[in-house]
C-alpha cells in the first residue's frame, strides 16, 4: 500500500502537465477571480470613478460645487453638455450623469433644496447607489462654502418657524448660530452636518435607461454571459475536430485529394459558424420562451450580435486548434483561456462591478464585446445603425478575422509537418 | 507514367531522401521495399503531393508535380496505411464524401460507390456506421475510398497490415484485378510474399537511396546469397558432417548444421540425404535456404526488413 502510494506520488510529481493543472492553474484563477470581485484590496475601494456632470446653472455656486466634488479622491469629474452625457449613459459608456439644474445658486441663497439630479442606467443601480452615498456628504457641505449660507439658512428657519412665538424663534436662532459655528469650525464633522441641517442631502434619482419589458439587466447578463461562455467551450470542441482529423489520418487523406488545403480549414470555419449560430439562437429563443426575453422586438439587432459573436468565437476555436498539436493540449489550453476570458469579460460577473483595471482588461476578451452588444440590443435598445453598437460588432468581426488569419498561417505551417 | 529524378528531402539535419530516381511505366506494379526510416513514406508523401521535395523532379502522367499538383492529384489514388475514415458515417456516406472531393457528379459517385461496395463484399452493410465494422472491413472501405475517381495510378502503403485472412484474400483479388485492368500501382509492404506475388519490379530503398531495383530475378542475380540445402543432425553424429562436407564442392558446417550450396537444391537434396545416411549421420531436420526478397534484402542492406 505504502509503495503504491509512493509510486503514485512520484508519477504525479513527474507529470508537469498534471502539476500545472493541480496547482498553477487554480492559483492563477483564484488570483483572477479575486481581482474581478475586488477582493484583492480589503481596505477602501481605491478605484477612480468617472462621473459626468452637467452644469445647467453655470453660476459661481454651481462651479464651486463641481470643484468640491472634484476634490473627492475616488471621483473623476468630467463636465459634459447634458445631451452628450445622457447619450453616454444610454449607450452604456457611463453609469449616470449628475445634473446641477438651473436655480442651484438661488436655492443655496434661499435655503431651499438643491436642484441636483442623478440620471442613470438602471442596470448600474448598484454603482449608482454607492455613488449617491458618496455624493451626499459633499453636497450637504456646499452651503458652508458660500458666504451667504448663514443668511440662507436663517431664511429657511424663518420659513419653518413662521407660526412660532418670537421667544421660541430667538431660542432656535441662538441654537442654530451655535451649531453653525461648530460645523464651520470643524467641531462637528462634515458628515454630520447633513443630519444637523438637512440641506443638500437629497438628490433626485431618475432612471434614464430602464426596463421596458421583461428584459431585466440581470436576465440579459445571465443569458448573454452564459451563452457566450458555453459557445466558447463548444467551438473549442469543434476546433479539436481538426486535430482529431489529423490524429486519425483523415486530414492527410483530405490532402491527398485535389482540394486546396486552405479550403479544408475554411470548411471547418464554416461548420463552426453554423453550429455557433444555431447554438446562440437556441439559447436566446429559450430565454425568450422561458424567461420572457423580448427577442421578437429586438430580433434584427440580436441576429447581428449572434452572427458577429459566432464568427469571433468559432475563429477562437480554430485558432486554438491551429496552435496545438494534440486534442489533450487544446483541452487544457481551452479550459484555461475560456475561464479567464469569461471571468474578465463579464460572463461570470458583470464587468461594471469589477475594479477599473479589470474593466480595462476586459476589452481583450470576446465575451466583453459580445455581452456589451447584447446589452445594447436588449437593454439600451440602441438602433442597429447606432455607432456604439456597430463599433462593438466591428470589434467582434475584427477579433474573429485576426484569429482566422493567424489560424490559417499556423495551419499551413502545421500541414507541412503532417507527412 | 511516373518519372522520379534526384529526389532530395531533409528534415533538419536528417537527410530523409538522398537522390532517389526511378521510372515506372504505364500499368506497371512497382514495389517499394525498405526498413522503417528508409524513406518510403517520404517518397510516397512527395509523390502524392503533400510534401515538397528540397530538390528533384517528379512527372506524373505528363504533369510536373510541383507545377501542376491538382492535375497530378486527379490521376492518383492513395491508400494510406492508417484507416482514414469517418467512423460515425456509414460506408456509403464515407464513399460519397471522399468521392465528392474529386468534383464528380453525385449520381456518378453513388453508382461507383455501390460498384466498389459490391466488389469488396460490403454492399449489404453499406448503411452501417463504419465504427461497427471489423478491422478487415474497415480496411476494405479504406481501399475503396481511394478508387472512387478511377485513378490511373494507385499508391498503396501497407494496405494489408493487421487484417484477417478473409479480408486479405479479398484485397489480394481486388489488387490483382486492378493490375489486370491496367492500373499503375506503387506498393509498399513489409510482407515479402506480397511483393513477390504482385510486383513486376521492386525498388529496395535504404538510407534515402534506392540501392537496387529490378524484377525479382534481376535482384537475385545481383545478390551474393546462394540457395542451399541445410541439414541439421544429432550432436552425437555432428562430427561426421565433416566427411560429407569434404565431398561437396561448395559447403560449410556450423555446429550441427551443414550448408550444401547448389544451383538446383531440389534435385541435389536426395543426393545429400544419401550421403548423410552413408556416413551414419542422424538427420533431425532438412530445409531449403532460398534466395528470396528477405535474403536479398538482408544481403543488400544488412538489415531485416522489419528493422
Amino acid at each position: 500500500m505504502k509503495r503504491i502510494a509512493i509510486k503514485d506520488l512520484k508519477l504525479f510529481l513527474k507529470d508537469r502537465k498534471t502539476m500545472l493543472i493541480t496547482f498553477a492553474i487554480p492559483v492563477a484563477l483564484i488570483t483572477l477571480f479575486a481581482f474581478a470581485f475586488g477582493g484583492i484590496n480589503t481596505g477602501e475601494d481605491d478605484r477612480e470613478y468617472t462621473l459626468p456632470i452637467t452644469d445647467l446653472d453655470q453660476s459661481e455656486y454651481s462651479k464651486e460645487a463641481i470643484l468640491r466634488l472634484d476634490t473627492l479622491k475616488s471621483l473623476k469629474i468630467v463636465e459634459m453638455p447634458l445631451e452628450q452625457a445622457r447619450q453616454a449613459v444610454r449607450k452604456g459608456n457611463e453609469d449616470g450623469v449628475l445634473i446641477l439644474h438651473k436655480g442651484f445658486a438661488d436655492s443655496l441663497r434661499d435655503g431651499g433644496r438643491l436642484p441636483v439630479e442623478l440620471q442613470y442606467d438602471q442596470a448600474k443601480e448598484m454603482q449608482i447607489g454607492m455613488l449617491q452615498q458618496s455624493l451626499i456628504p459633499t453636497l450637504s457641505m456646499i452651503p458652508f462654502s458660500t458666504g451667504d449660507v448663514k443668511k440662507s439658512m436663517s431664511r429657511r428657519f424663518d420659513k419653518m418657524m413662521a407660526g412660532s412665538s418670537p421667544k421660541i424663534r430667538e431660542e432656535v436662532n441662538t441654537q442654530f448660530d451655535s451649531l453653525f459655528n461648530s460645523v464651520s469650525r470643524g467641531i462637528i464633522p462634515e458628515n454630520n452636518a447633513n443630519s444637523a441641517f438637512d440641506f443638500g442631502s437629497e438628490i433626485k434619482m431618475t432612471k434614464l435607461v430602464m426596463a421596458k419589458d421583461k428584459s431585466s439587466p440581470n436576465l440579459i447578463q445571465a443569458v448573454a454571459g452564459t451563452a457566450v461562455m458555453m459557445l466558447l467551450f463548444s467551438v473549442a470542441g469543434i476546433g479539436m475536430g481538426l486535430l482529431d482529423e489529423k490524429q486519425e489520418g483523415t486530414l492527410k487523406r483530405l490532402l491527398y485529394s485535389p482540394v486546396n488545403p486552405n479550403k479544408i480549414l475554411f470548411g471547418k470555419i464554416i461548420s463552426a459558424n453554423v453550429i455557433s449560430i444555431a447554438q446562440l439562437l437556441i439559447m436566446f429563443v429559450f430565454a425568450g420562451i422561458a424567461f420572457g426575453l423580448d427577442i421578437i422586438r429586438h430580433f434584427p439587432g440580436m441576429l447581428i450580435v449572434i452572427l458577429a459573436t459566432a464568427y469571433a468565437c468559432s475563429a477562437f476555436g480554430v485558432f486554438l486548434a491551429s496552435f496545438a498539436s494534440t486534442r489533450q493540449q487544446v483541452q487544457g489550453l481551452a479550459t484555461l483561456i475560456i475561464l479567464v476570458m469569461s471571468a474578465i469579460g463579464g460572463s461570470m460577473i458583470p464587468v461594471f462591478i469589477m475594479p477599473v483595471f479589470m474593466q480595462k482588461l476586459a476589452v481583450i476578451s470576446v465575451n466583453y464585446w459580445s455581452i456589451q452588444a447584447f446589452y445594447d440590443v436588449f437593454w439600451r435598445a440602441l438602433p442597429i445603425t447606432d455607432l456604439t453598437f456597430l463599433s462593438r460588432i466591428l470589434i467582434l468581426i475584427l477579433i474573429g478575422t485576426i484569429m482566422n488569419v493567424v489560424a490559417l498561417r499556423m495551419y499551413r505551417k502545421n500541414i507541412l509537418r503532417i507527412a | 507514367m511516373i518519372h522520379v529524378s534526384n529526389l532530395q528531402k531533409s528534415f533538419g539535419h536528417v537527410q530523409a531522401l538522398n537522390g532517389i530516381s526511378f521510372n515506372i511505366t504505364d500499368g506497371e506494379f512497382y514495389g517499394l521495399l525498405g526498413p522503417n526510416g528508409a524513406g518510403k513514406t517520404t517518397t510516397i508523401s512527395i509523390l502524392s503531393s503533400i510534401l515538397k521535395p528540397d530538390e528533384g523532379e517528379v512527372i506524373i502522367s505528363g504533369y510536373n508535380l510541383l507545377k501542376n499538383p491538382v492535375e497530378c492529384k486527379n490521376v492518383i489514388g492513395v491508400i494510406p496505411q492508417e484507416i482514414a475514415l469517418y467512423n460515425e458515417l456509414s460506408a456509403l456516406e464515407n464513399l460519397m464524401f471522399w468521392g465528392s472531393l474529386y468534383l464528380i457528379p453525385a449520381g456518378t459517385i453513388r453508382k461507383r460507390a455501390i460498384e466498389l461496395l459490391q466488389l469488396f463484399g460490403l454492399f449489404e452493410r453499406r448503411k452501417d456506421k463504419v465504427k461497427t465494422y471489423s478491422g478487415g472491413m474497415k480496411r476494405r472501405i479504406n481501399i475503396a475510398a481511394a478508387l472512387l475517381h478511377k485513378p490511373e495510378i494507385l499508391f498503396m502503403d501497407e494496405p494489408t497490415v493487421g487484417i484477417d485472412p478473409q479480408s486479405r484474400n479479398l484485397i489480394f483479388e481486388v489488387i490483382e484485378k486492378l493490375h489486370r485492368d491496367g492500373m499503375t500501382i506503387i506498393y509498399t509492404t513489409h510482407y515479402m510474399e506480397e511483393a513477390e506475388r504482385f510486383c513486376d519490379r521492386i525498388g529496395i530503398i535504404d538510407n534515402g537511396q534506392i540501392i537496387a531495383q529490378g524484377t525479382l530475378n534481376e535482384l537475385k542475380m545481383e545478390t551474393s546469397v546462394k540457395e542451399a540445402v541445410v541439414i541439421t543432425c544429432e550432436l552425437a553424429t555432428a562430427g561426421r558432417l565433416n566427411e560429407i562436407i569434404s565431398l561437396w564442392k561448395d559447403s560449410k558446417r556450423i555446429d550441427n548444421k551443414a550448408y550444401f550450396y547448389s544451383g538446383k537444391v531440389r534435385e541435389d537434396m536426395s543426393k545429400i540425404i544419401q550421403l548423410c545416411n552413408q556416413a551414419g549421420i542422424e538427420i533431425l531436420n532438412i530445409e531449403f535456404q532460398k534466395t528470396n526478397l528477405e535474403t536479398i534484402f538482408l544481403d543488400l542492406t544488412g538489415k531485416q526488413l522489419r528493422d
